[in-house]
Formats: C-alpha cells, sequence, structure tokens
C-alpha cells in the first residue's frame, strides 16, 4: 500500500526512537495519526450553498501508567513532534497515576501488523467535481419538482479518505485506508400553514458506487413523497399503546435504550442499569442483540459496499469481530475497550473507538441488531386489534442510571382490527428499557430485517454506526401527543 | 507559529486567490489557534491529564455572480495554502450563482470595548494548577452518603483568532475560557434508586470558576432526581427551571429568529414579525457586549462588530428582531447583526446568538411557586421543539410534582405536549432569579398550564 507523505514521517526509526523514549517509564502507549481529505457540497433549493474541499492531519498520543491515562494531541507528523508529544504524554500519566485512586493494568495483547484496505470499485478521486454536482443538482431537482407543496430542499453530499496508522507498545503496527461517502436529503413540505419536512440517508465504506445504487437513485423522491404524505397526517392522541415499529425505529431503539448501556465505560462508572447483570435475564427469551462491526456484510443487504459502521480494527489495534450482547433473553457480554476489559478480566473485544486521532477512544457501539424471528408483517398487523405503526425515527435518547427513554418516529400509521390505516403525524414513544425489552410480544422474520445508518454522539465525539433490526411489536408503551 | 507568519500567509493567500484572474469579487482568511487543557475524572477519580493545540486556515471565495467556494487545512506549509488557494477557486468555479449574495463586510472604524474576555492566568495556566478545581469536585463527592459515582472535567482554552478579507477587513482577537462540568450518581440505600445529576460552569476567568458550587448543584440534581413516581395524565400549571427555560424558550426562539431559518421559512415565528407572540412577562435580547460573559465578543467570525439587540419585548416580536450575518443582511437589505458564527476554521459562517437573555421578573422564585395547588417542575428534557410547526412533545428527565406549593416525588415516564405559541402565550410569572449557563441567561418561569401525559394508566 502506497502511503501518503505524511505518514512515511513514521519509520523503523522512529519506531525505535519511541520505544526507547517510553523504555518501561509507562505501562503502556499508543500513537495515532491520521490524514484526512475529502469533499462536501451542499445544496438548498437548487442552490448551492457550501462547496468545499478540506485536508486535515490528526495525531493523539496516549500513555498509560497503573490506572492514569495522558494525553497530547499535535497538529503536525513532524518526527520531532512526535518524539516531544510521547515525552509530554508520559509525563501526563505519570501525573494521573500519581493522583488516581482506581488502580489497574493494561492487559497485553499479541501486536498486530498489517495494512488494510477497503474496496472502492470507482475511486473518488477519479470522479471529477462536475459530476458529484450534477448528482447532487438532479437530486435537488427531483425533491424540488415532485409536487407543489415543496417548500424547501436540501441535499448534502459528503465524501472522504482516510489513510491511519495505529502504533503501540506491544508492537502493533496497522494501516488503515478507508473512503466512504454519505448523501443526505432533507425535504420540507407545507400546504394551509402546516409544515412538515422528512430526511433519509445513504452511506457506506466504499468508492462513488455507493451513490450509483438504486436506492441512492431514488433517495431524494422517496424522501420529498414522505414529506408530502405528512400533509394530510393528523396528530395522534396520547397515551398507553400497542407499538408496531419498523426496522429503523427498532434499530435506533436497540442502538439508544439499550446498546449504549452495555458499553462497559458507562458499567464501570455506576452509569449502566445492566451493572451486575451479565447471566441475568433481562428480555423476552426471542430477544437476540448482537454487535457486529466486521467488514463484509454489505452482500446480505444486496448493496455493493460496505456497511458505514463497519471498520476493519478499532483504535486500539484490536480486529472488530462478533459480540453476542443477549442471547435468548440472557445478557451475555458488555462491549469493551482495551481498559475496560483489563479491568473486567475479559478480552477485547474491538470496541474501543474515537472520532477522531485527536480524540480518545471511547467505547463504542458498530452495527448493533437484533436478530430476527419468525413473524411475517401481515400477521404482526393482522394479530394486533387496536395500536399504531411507527416507521423511521427523527432522534432518541436515554437517561442512562434509569432507562427511561424517548422516541420520536417520523410518521405513523393507526392500526384497527388488523389493518393499517390512516397515516399520521410524528409520535414519541416513552418507557423503560428493560420493562419494554419484556414486552416485545412478536418479532419479524428475516423478510422483514434491515439495517439503517447513523452518526452516534457520545462525550462529544462522532462515530459512524449502523443499526439493524426486524419489525417488532411492543405492548403497552407510553405514547405522546398534543391532543 | 508566530503572528508575522500569520500576516504572511493571509497576505499570500488574498493575492493568489485575487491574482487568478477568475472573476473573483471578494474573498477573506479565516485562521484560529486553540491550545488547552483538559482534566478528565471518572468514577470520582482523576482518570486523564491532557494537553493539545489545534490551529488552521480556511478560505472562502465569491465570484461576481455570488458563487461560493470554500476550502480549509490544519497543515499550515507554504505548499498547502497555495494549494488551498487552488481548491477554493476550483470549487468557486462549480458552485451556482446566487444574486442575493452582497459582499462581504468592508473594514469597520470602531469596534466595541468588551472588557473580560481574556484571563493572562488561562493563558499560562499548567496543567498542576488546574487539578485543584477537580480535587474540589472529588471531594464534594467523596464526602456525600448517597453519592456513589462522579464523572466530570476541566477544560481550559486559549485561542487567537484572525480574519482577513479583499475588502480591507483586517482583525484579530484572544480570548479564553475554562469549562468547569459535574455528572454525579447517587443511590438510595434503602430502595436501592439510582439517579443522576448533571451541571457546569462556563467562564472567562479562572477566578470565576466554582467547581464545589457546581458538584453541589449536580448533587442536588441528582438527589432530586430520587424517590420517581408515574403520574396520571393531567392539565395543571408548570414551572420552568432556568434549565428548562433555556430547552423551551431560549433555545426555541434562538434557532426560530435565526434570519437563515427565518429566510427558508423553517420558522414557525415566520410572518410573525411585529405581532405579539408571548405574554407581556416575555422580553428577550441578544447581547454580545457583556463585559467578562461567555457569549461576549468583540466582532463575530466575519469580523463584524457585536453589538445588543432586543428581540421580543412585552411580548412583541420585534420588526429588527432577527439575528443575520452578512449574507442575510444582504438579502435583506439591512446591516449584519454581527451574529456569524463559524464551529471553527472548518466551517463557513452560519448564525449564532451572543448571550441570548430573557429578562427576569419581579418577584421570588418561591413566590411563583407557592399558590400552585397541583402542578409540575420541569428542569430537562432530551427533547427539542419542532421548530417548524412549534409544536413541542417531549419526555421530562428530570423535573418534579408540585402539590399544595411544595416541591415533591420525583417523576418517572412522564411527558408534556404544548405549541410553543401557546406556552408563550401562557407564561404568567417570571422570578427576579437567574441564572447564566455559557451563553444563555434564564429565570425561573410559570406556564399557567400544559398537557401532561402519565405513564399510568
Amino acid at each position: 500500500m502506497e502511503l501518503t507523505d505524511d505518514l512515511k514521517q513514521i519509520d523503523e526509526l522512529l519506531i525505535k526512537q519511541l520505544n526507547q523514549i517510553a523504555n518501561n517509564k509507562v505501562g503502556y502507549w499508543d500513537i495515532r495519526t491520521e490524514v484526512n481529505d475529502g469533499t462536501s457540497l451542499e445544496f438548498t433549493n437548487q442552490k448551492s450553498k457550501e462547496i468545499s474541499s478540506f485536508e486535515i492531519i490528526n495525531c493523539g498520543i496516549r500513555a498509560f501508567k497503573n490506572g492514569g491515562w495522558g494525553f497530547s494531541v499535535l497538529k503536525d507528523l513532524k518526527k520531532e513532534s512526535i518524539k516531544v508529544g510521547l515525552q509530554k504524554a508520559i509525563k501526563l500519566a505519570r501525573l494521573s497515576e500519581s493522583l488516581t485512586k482506581i488502580k489497574f493494568n493494561i492487559v497485553q495483547n499479541k501486536p498486530l501488523i498489517k495494512n488494510y484496505k477497503s474496496s472502492r470499485k470507482k475511486n473518488l478521486a477519479d470522479i471529477d467535481i462536475d459530476d458529484k454536482i450534477n448528482l447532487v443538482k438532479n437530486h435537488e431537482k427531483i425533491a424540488s419538482n415532485y409536487s407543489p407543496y415543496i417548500k424547501n430542499t436540501h441535499t448534502i453530499y459528503m465524501d472522504g479518505y482516510s489513510q491511519n496508522m495505529f502504533l503501540n507498545s506491544f508492537g502493533s503496527k496497522i494501516v488503515q485506508d478507508l473512503s466512504f461517502l454519505r448523501l443526505f436529503c432533507m425535504v420540507y413540505s407545507n400546504k394551509n400553514g402546516v409544515t412538515q419536512s422528512s430526511v433519509n440517508s445513504v452511506a457506506g465504506i466504499g468508492g462513488y458506487e455507493i451513490v450509483e445504487t438504486e436506492k441512492a437513485a431514488k433517495l431524494s423522491k422517496k424522501t420529498a413523497k414522505e414529506a408530502v404524505e405528512l400533509l394530510n397526517a393528523k396528530s395522534p392522541v396520547g397515551g398507553k399503546l400497542t407499538v408496531i415499529a419498523d426496522s429503523k425505529l427498532t434499530g435506533t431503539i436497540i442502538h439508544e435504550a439499550f446498546g449504549h448501556a452495555c458499553e462497559a465505560d458507562l458499567v464501570l462508572n455506576n452509569e449502566s442499569i445492566l451493572e451486575g447483570m451479565i447471566g441475568k435475564k433481562v428480555a423476552s427469551e426471542d430477544v437476540s442483540i448482537i454487535d457486529n462491526p466486521s467488514m463484509g456484510q454489505g452482500k446480505q443487504f444486496g448493496i455493493p459496499y460496505e456497511l458505514f459502521g463497519s471498520y476493519f480494527v478499532d483504535d486500539e489495534g484490536i480486529p472488530s469481530q462478533k459480540t453476542i450482547i443477549i442471547e435468548n433473553g440472557i445478557l451475555k457480554n458488555y462491549l469493551h475497550n482495551l481498559e475496560t476489559s483489563s479491568r473486567m478480566n475479559v478480552p477485547p473485544n474491538g470496541h474501543g473507538r474515537a472520532s477522531v486521532s485527536s480524540e480518545r477512544p471511547q467505547v463504542r457501539m458498530g452495527f448493533t441488531y437484533l436478530e430476527p424471528k419468525d413473524w411475517s408483517l401481515e400477521d404482526i398487523i393482522e394479530d394486533t386489534k387496536e395500536g399504531i405503526l411507527c416507521k423511521d425515527f427523527q432522534y432518541g435518547y436515554t437517561a442512562p442510571t434509569t432507562g427511561n427513554f424517548q422516541f420520536k418516529c417520523r410518521f405513523s400509521y393507526k392500526i384497527k382490527d388488523g389493518e393499517k390505516k390512516e397515516i399520521m403525524r410524528d409520535v414519541s414513544l416513552s418507557g423503560m428499557i428493560l420493562e419494554t425489552l419484556n414486552k416485545i410480544s412478536a418479532i419479524g422474520n428475516k423478510n422483514t430485517f434491515n439495517y439503517s445508518v447513523g452518526i452516534c454522539g457520545k462525550g462529544g465525539q462522532h462515530v459512524r454506526v449502523c443499526d439493524g433490526a426486524p419489525y417488532i411489536r411492543i405492548d403497552d408503551v407510553t405514547i405522546g401527543g398534543l391532543n | 507559529m508566530e503572528t508575522s507568519d500569520i500576516y504572511s500567509l493571509s497576505e499570500l493567500c488574498l493575492k493568489l486567490v485575487q491574482n487568478e484572474n477568475s472573476g473573483i469579487q471578494c474573498a477573506d482568511i479565516y485562521f484560529e489557534k486553540n491550545n488547552y487543557i483538559n482534566v478528565e475524572i471518572e468514577e470520582n477519580s482523576i482518570k486523564n491529564n491532557e494537553t493539545g493545540e489545534d490551529n488552521g486556515i480556511s478560505i472562502r471565495v465569491i465570484d461576481r455572480n455570488g458563487s461560493l467556494g470554500f476550502a480549509y487545512s490544519n497543515k499550515m506549509d507554504r505548499s498547502t495554502i497555495k494549494k488551498l488557494c487552488k481548491v477554493a477557486i476550483k470549487m468557486m468555479k462549480v458552485a451556482t450563482p446566487d444574486p442575493d449574495f452582497k459582499n462581504l463586510p468592508v473594514s469597520f472604524k470602531n469596534y466595541p470595548a468588551v472588557k473580560g474576555l481574556f484571563d493572562r492566568n488561562l493563558k499560562y495556566l499548567e496543567i498542576e494548577d488546574s487539578l485543584n478545581y477537580v480535587n474540589q469536585l472529588i471531594n464534594v463527592c467523596k464526602d456525600d452518603e448517597m453519592a456513589i459515582s462522579q464523572s466530570g472535567n476541566f477544560e481550559s482554552n486559549y485561542s487567537k483568532t484572525y480574519i482577513f478579507n479583499s475588502n480591507g477587513l483586517n482583525v484579530s482577537k484572544k480570548e479564553t475560557s475554562c469549562l468547569i462540568a459535574s455528572n454525579i450518581i447517587v443511590k438510595d440505600k434503602i430502595s436501592k434508586e439510582t439517579s443522576s445529576g448533571y451541571e457546569r460552569q462556563i467562564e472567562r476567568s479562572l477566578s470565576n470558576l466554582n467547581a464545589i458550587n457546581v458538584a453541589n448543584l449536580a448533587l442536588e440534581d441528582a438527589k432530586r432526581n430520587l424517590n420517581r413516581k408515574k403520574v396520571r395524565n393531567m392539565k395543571v400549571p408548570i414551572i420552568l427551571t432556568p434549565k428548562g427555560t433555556i430547552n423551551l424558550i431560549l433555545k426555541p426562539i434562538a434557532a426560530s429568529i435565526n434570519a437563515e431559518t427565518f429566510q427558508y421559512k423553517r420558522s414557525f415565528l415566520v410572518d410573525k414579525r411585529g405581532e405579539f407572540i408571548g405574554s407581556e412577562f416575555l422580553n428577550i435580547e441578544d447581547n454580545g457586549l457583556i463585559d467578562g460573559a461567555a457569549g461576549s465578543q468583540v466582532f463575530d467570525d466575519e469580523g463584524v462588530p457585536c453589538k445588543n439587540k432586543k428581540i421580543i419585548e412585552r411580548g412583541k416580536f420585534l420588526k429588527t428582531g432577527l439575528l443575520h450575518n452578512s449574507y442575510t443582511a444582504g438579502k435583506e437589505g439591512v446591516e449584519s447583526t454581527g451574529n456569524a458564527t463559524r464551529n471553527s476554521y472548518i466551517s463557513i459562517p452560519s448564525i449564532g446568538i451572543t448571550n441570548f437573555i430573557m429578562k427576569p421578573g419581579d418577584i421570588m422564585v418561591e413566590d411563583i411557586i407557592k399558590d400552585i395547588p397541583k402542578g409540575i417542575i420541569f428542569n430537562t428534557t432530551g427533547d427539542s421543539p419542532n421548530i417548524s410547526t412549534g409544536d413541542f412533545s417531549g419526555l421530562i428527565l428530570h423535573g418534579n410534582l408540585i402539590i399544595n406549593g411544595e416541591i415533591k416525588e420525583s417523576l418517572n415516564e412522564t411527558m408534556i405536549g404544548i405549541n410553543l405559541k401557546d406556552l408563550f402565550q401562557k407564561i404568567d410569572a417570571v422570578s427576579n432569579e437567574f441564572k447564566i449557563y455559557g451563553a444563555f441567561q434564564a429565570p425561573w418561569v410559570r406556564i399557567k398550564s400544559a398537557n401532561i401525559i402519565g405513564g399510568v394508566n
């Protein structure tokens, strides 16, 4: 693999010198460097708003001693700066060590020396900027012309190329070469003073082929159609209801309300409702939840590129892998980074991720999903006397210490006597996650299973994620509404 | 990077983009340099000490048709800068024309004097000197019987900003800020119920930070959220705490009077200028000139002087009550209000607040609660109102029941639903006390009534 000039600075001699600098002064150190460049094209109402290009380098150097971390962030990759940066990080780690009351060591892992490159059928750099512009213009045009009720369109195309290098005191040296792309479409509609909106996006790891799929081609039309349909939707009445949730909404609930509680850093900080629950029943026995950020999963969804939340190796040098979180209702594993796995005496499972090299890795999800079962969507609806079918989501959040969650879907349909009725507006769903996981009364089959892409925020850092789920039915959910 | 280097690089940039003979109307260069310290605590113990630097440059170029190109980098060598100029022009050439673009700001003769935005103690702060603040957080948690854990941090930042444009604008400033944040977890020994509370303080000067106070407030917040109960549906008066006021009044208004949102007709306040949109208790201003305040600035991120602007007076949304950058101002034919905001060098200027203030009233907090037979205190939610419709339907994350004028149990699984136009009209009391959270200043506010959806059938 051809390294960029900036990363070529980090040669064997420098690595040798870094080892000499650290020379047993600390228990662990790692260095992450990256070079990113990319393009962002943002259009509103068929006019360009921001057409930009960037080139950014980042470097974060971490050192650890007996429970204390030091972190030093640089903005250049000169050999001398990196050496000074490591010295600073060591000094800071020793300072932390002298103050921390929680003592532990980072358990040594087998060093990994490997280069990875994500596949791309059409190199982003080979695509002319005019073609990218035309793509966005075309989506804007489709959305704007969809209906006279469309008042506002917004399309963002973002692509990026990142080459990063990871070194640590165990002797790992990993280079990852990734290319990714995201196309985002938002449409506002207005009729008789009522404004509605819808949002959709397509994203993945790969090349320009990501925007040439059928799904991407339909993005703006789908979004415009939803925004217009919502104009005739009425506000639902709040109260306790049976909810059928589509795969997008279910996936988000699994990620937000449950997945975060499985992050071992929150467990150690007494901020998770799942503390002390390993081996215990936390959900009805049909429920199995997995996190698997490994590469190679695009095929099962019929896409010619990698899932947006996938990675080869996490930001602490641990390869991505399948982790079973819940198996048949029983909590099996938390998600770990190097620190939490060392402290909880389990092997790391590749969930130490940072948004950029200048941030510290936290415990993060990758591709989190609920395993499908055997209900068809028709059967779930037919079996529901009265309820609400909620689709898509706008946002959601959870109070970690209580498990009280709140989600807002984008639109919904009334279900009456086993039939899907008229469209309704967004509703909020609220509940206590551990109660809710026990109230799942139907889980859809493989045909109802799908994935969605997102950007997940935690502690000010944003990382690429995916979640997946079939349709499910939950009994007795609190639904908010203005009426 | 030396100041002289910044001037010579910027000069080079402006020369390059203007020499391109590409029909450039104007251009600006934004340069930013930051140094920071961050000390983090987890599990009520110091976990991480961090120091870092960040700097970068961005170039915005606009041609005579209003087409805009933008490029940025944090590599500060001459060859990268030359490349960046070329790329910005390339971007401009593929952008669409925009007849609404008028001009970038011209240079200003006078800038306001705002004191207390820079503290030498923060510029020269060593990480060892910041540990005292973090230890104060730790001790508050350690000394409390119910507190079982805390995460939190101390952060300080020293930044220098330079803005140059082809209209002769050439300004620079240095600023400091510091922050202390505490998230405390408490556990009721008998019921085993746990809960968390959060508090933070942002200041321009180190001496104003009060870590003990921040931790104590987080602790109180956490304890107030124990003893949770589900309630039935009801329609009752609501008291917004300052955090609640920020969530339901200040943030949604700030988003709705942003001229860009307004011009795209994405705001529920479109067509409401000059009208009464709230009760007489609703008084809002955006003031960038308060000495030492977190949101104060001498000039905005396009180099335009900041000012104090009245937005809503006694419920009336003023005709001049929008926040502008140079683009939206040019489009409307008015002067920029000095509200151009960039996330950092990586973004073109959007629009943001300076210090966004709801004016306090004249009665005590106790007095606005004491006459309520049954009501709700609303402190925090993770939801935000829909800006285009004004609808709000959200979960009360931290809130309590009020029974006969007294604050009682905290709420579980309780939601509130109201349209903001309705909420603004129903404000019937505002406290004389207020709190400052970063750029927001907010009092306690009473809403005559709102729908509560409870978790009990």
